[in-house]
């Protein structure tokens, strides 16, 4: 079943007097439950797709459906519910609030959607926990190294059980170490509650984690690749024996 | 988002930013205190301007002076018509008149063989039912009952002075009132209340060697008991005169031209008649009217009306100049704002893509710049009581030399409504200045927020 679908995207913006395409005709079917990676260089217009996504972004024509709702046309207010109900975001400066504790960015999309703070935060504790950061509930962003903050952003991305979830470059602030650590975090969580994931990256050693690559170059989709996650191939090499570790720190 | 989140968000920007807050909330502080001093002292000036004007007279009367009186018999007479007519005036609460004898017409004595005498009385013919509403108040003895008006005569409370005694010469004959070393004062000769008070007819014809004249003889005499002695009224009408029931006070003046064989005497015509109303603010109205009657009046609310005029100047200009410190403030509670959602772009971004609704967005803004007012204007009252009774204890006497009022008149005055009226205001500056803020933070776009450090 489609999740996303999205039908002749555009996006057109004036710089000057000169307009550039940044997103040309883009056409994409997104099931549910999917690791979708959108790969580009920077520059290919694949942010910005992102940001159409999530209703960021007015397209310039061109539709975007989310669970079977046109959500380039909904107002304001409606899209604000839309994104409390069935979007989470995972960022790559990890866009926490600083002056707020881990627990209380986690809990924060539950109190934008009216939950009382007992309850939110119980919500908030146990996710923090699935996350492993059951230690750091009340350390402030400051306080923590960024593989810790992206499980933070990670936490409160999941913590309203959205239907999607979009992460825009989610490792880039991170090193190799740590980008696996989070890699196989986001995607577990994922294929734990089937949630849908969209990925925005650049880099090629994330896309490997999807189910499916989406190649886009210069606003266009070059090609639509099947993937098999290396999640579920490191899986499935614990099943059938051998012996690698997963590093779940 | 529920509203306690929304408030609880607000309290903690505020207070993650505590030095610009308090510096932003002192603004509003000095603002408040300003208009709510200036206003407490506007307050007090009207009041002692009234306490001024009332010591000096009743301030919801209008008195009416006949000056045509015995000059001319085509302007409008004073009489009982008149009286009734303007009785009918809409918020005059009762009419006065008073009937004056004039002091050749009688003589007053008092003891046996008209030993205490007093040759110039200044006797009133009043309607002895409106006493109460006339503002008298008995010191002692008690007002005469229904029966008794026609042989009862009231005394002013220094009246009982005017009495010589004829026993004696030079100026022991006289007495006054005079406060004595240990407290006490003087006495008059008589006490009014414990003898019969004669009032006799001169006969102007019969002429003494010490001017007076003389008076009595059958069917020329009153004899009446002195029922009463008045409090000081407030307008020192009585102090040295008596009172008489009007028809008695007719009478004595139909006897008066018959002994003396006045002719033609008009009908007796009020000299004087004093209309109540029934709240100050009517006064001014009530007296339009009499005079489009083609009655000459006067009263406290004239004066009162220049004064206050004058005073209202005063208190516009100081009243302006606290508005401009309150609206100073207000641009500060602005700048505030502002600042702080320059600085809260990026939260205000990531609240966005979250799904926080733009709407409590708003109302947290909102919130936090109506509080400073709010804050403003509580700590701005507390300090304004301050000032007041700082004011109120070093100032008062002062204002009571200026004015001439006693020197417990407050030199400012916080009434309660003042008090809410301020922090209701200072809420409303601070909602009003926030406004705009929080507008703009609204309109911060989601996705430029995110990408700012």
């Amino acid at each position: 079943m489609a999740i996303i679908e999205i039908k002749d995207l555009r996006k057109t913006y004036k710089l000057g007097n000169e307009r550039v395409h940044a997103l040309k005709r883009i056409n994409l079917t997104i099931e549910k439950g999917e690791i979708c990676c959108v790969l580009g260089t920077s520059g290919s217009g694949k942010s910005t797709l992102l940001n159409m996504l999530a209703g960021l972004e007015k397209p310039t024509k061109g539709s975007v459906f989310i669970k079977g709702t046109e959500i380039t046309k909904l107002s304001e207010k409606k899209l604000a519910r839309f994104r409390q109900e069935n979007l989470g975001f995972i960022f790559q400066s990890y866009n926490l609030l600083n002056q707020l504790t881990a627990l209380e960015n986690v809990a924060m999309p539950l109190m934008f959607k009216g939950m009382p703070r007992k309850r939110r935060e119980k919500i908030a504790a146990k996710m923090l926990k699935s996350v492993s950061l059951d230690n750091r509930m009340k350390h402030k962003p400051s306080q923590m190294s960024g593989g810790q903050q992206q499980r933070v952003g990670i936490a409160r991305a999941f913590v309203t059980k959205p239907s999607v979830i979009f992460a825009d470059e989610p490792t880039g602030n991170l090193d190799s170490h740590t980008t696996e650590d989070v890699m196989k975090l986001m995607v577990e969580m994922c294929r734990k509650y089937n949630l849908t994931l969209v990925l925005v990256t650049h880099d090629l050693g994330i896309s490997e984690y999807a189910d499916k690559i989406v190649h886009i170059i210069d606003g266009e989709i070059t090609s639509v690749e099947k993937n098999i996650s290396k999640y579920d191939l490191e899986k499935v090499k614990v099943k059938i024996g051998e012996r690698i570790e997963i590093n779940e720190k | 988002m529920k509203i306690f989140d929304i408030i609880k968000m607000a309290f903690k920007n505020l207070w993650r930013r505590k030095g610009r807050t308090l510096l932003t909330v002192i603004g509003v502080v000095i603002g408040s205190c300003a208009v709510i001093v200036m206003i407490s002292l506007g307050l007090g000036m009207n009041l002692a301007m009234d306490n001024m004007l009332a010591s000096w007279g009743d301030l919801t009367a209008i008195t009416i002076y006949n000056y045509s009186y015995g000059v001319s018999d085509e302007s409008v007479a004073l009489d009982d018509d008149a009286v009734e007519s303007i009785k009918a005036i809409e918020n005059v609460s009762y009419v006065i008149p008073r009937l004056r004898v004039e002091s050749n017409m009688v003589t007053i004595a008092a003891g046996r063989s008209d030993r205490y005498r007093m040759d110039w009385a200044e006797i009133y013919g009043v309607d002895f039912s409106l006493l109460d509403k006339m503002g008298y108040t008995p010191e002692t003895g008690e007002f005469p009952s229904e029966d008794e008006y026609s042989s009862t005569i009231i005394f002013g409370n220094e009246t009982a002075y005017n009495f010589r005694d004829t026993r004696k010469r030079g100026d022991k004959q006289y007495t006054w009132k005079q406060y004595l070393s240990d407290g006490t004062y003087t006495l008059p000769f008589i006490d009014p209340q414990d003898e019969k008070i004669l009032v006799a007819i001169n006969n102007t014809k019969q002429q003494n060697d010490d001017g007076t004249y003389q008076y009595g003889g059958r069917g020329y005499e009153y004899e009446l008991n002195c029922s009463a002695v008045l409090m000081q009224d407030p307008n020192w009408e009585t102090v040295y005169s008596v009172l008489i029931d009007i028809n008695v006070a007719k009478d004595i003046i139909d006897d008066y031209n018959r002994r003396n064989g006045v002719k033609d005497a008009n009908d007796p015509q009020y000299t004087y008649v004093k209309v109540v109303c029934d709240d100050i603010n009517d006064v001014e109205e009530v007296e339009t009217q009499i005079e489009a009657m083609g009655f000459n009046c006067s009263s406290m609310a004239d004066m009162r009306g220049e004064m206050k005029k004058t005073l209202g100047i005063i208190q516009l200009v100081l009243g302006c100049l606290a508005a401009i410190s309150l609206f100073v403030a207000a641009l500060s509670i602005t700048n505030t704002m502002i600042m702080s959602i320059y600085e809260r772009t990026k939260e205000i971004g990531i609240m966005k893509v979250l799904g926080c609704y733009v709407g409590n967005i708003r109302s947290a803004f909102l919130f936090e710049a109506g509080l400073i007012g709010l804050l403003g204007g509580i700590i701005g009252t507390v300090l304004s009581y301050a000032i007041s009774i700082g004011m109120n204890y070093f100032g008062a006497g002062v204002m009571a030399s200026l004015l001439g009022t006693s020197g417990d008149t407050p030199v400012s005055i916080i009434p309660l409504w003042l008090v809410l009226l301020a922090l209701g205001f200072s809420t409303l500056i601070g909602l009003i200045s926030g406004f705009v803020p929080a507008n703009r933070a609204v309109k911060i776009s989601a996705l430029e927020a995110i990408k700012s450090e």
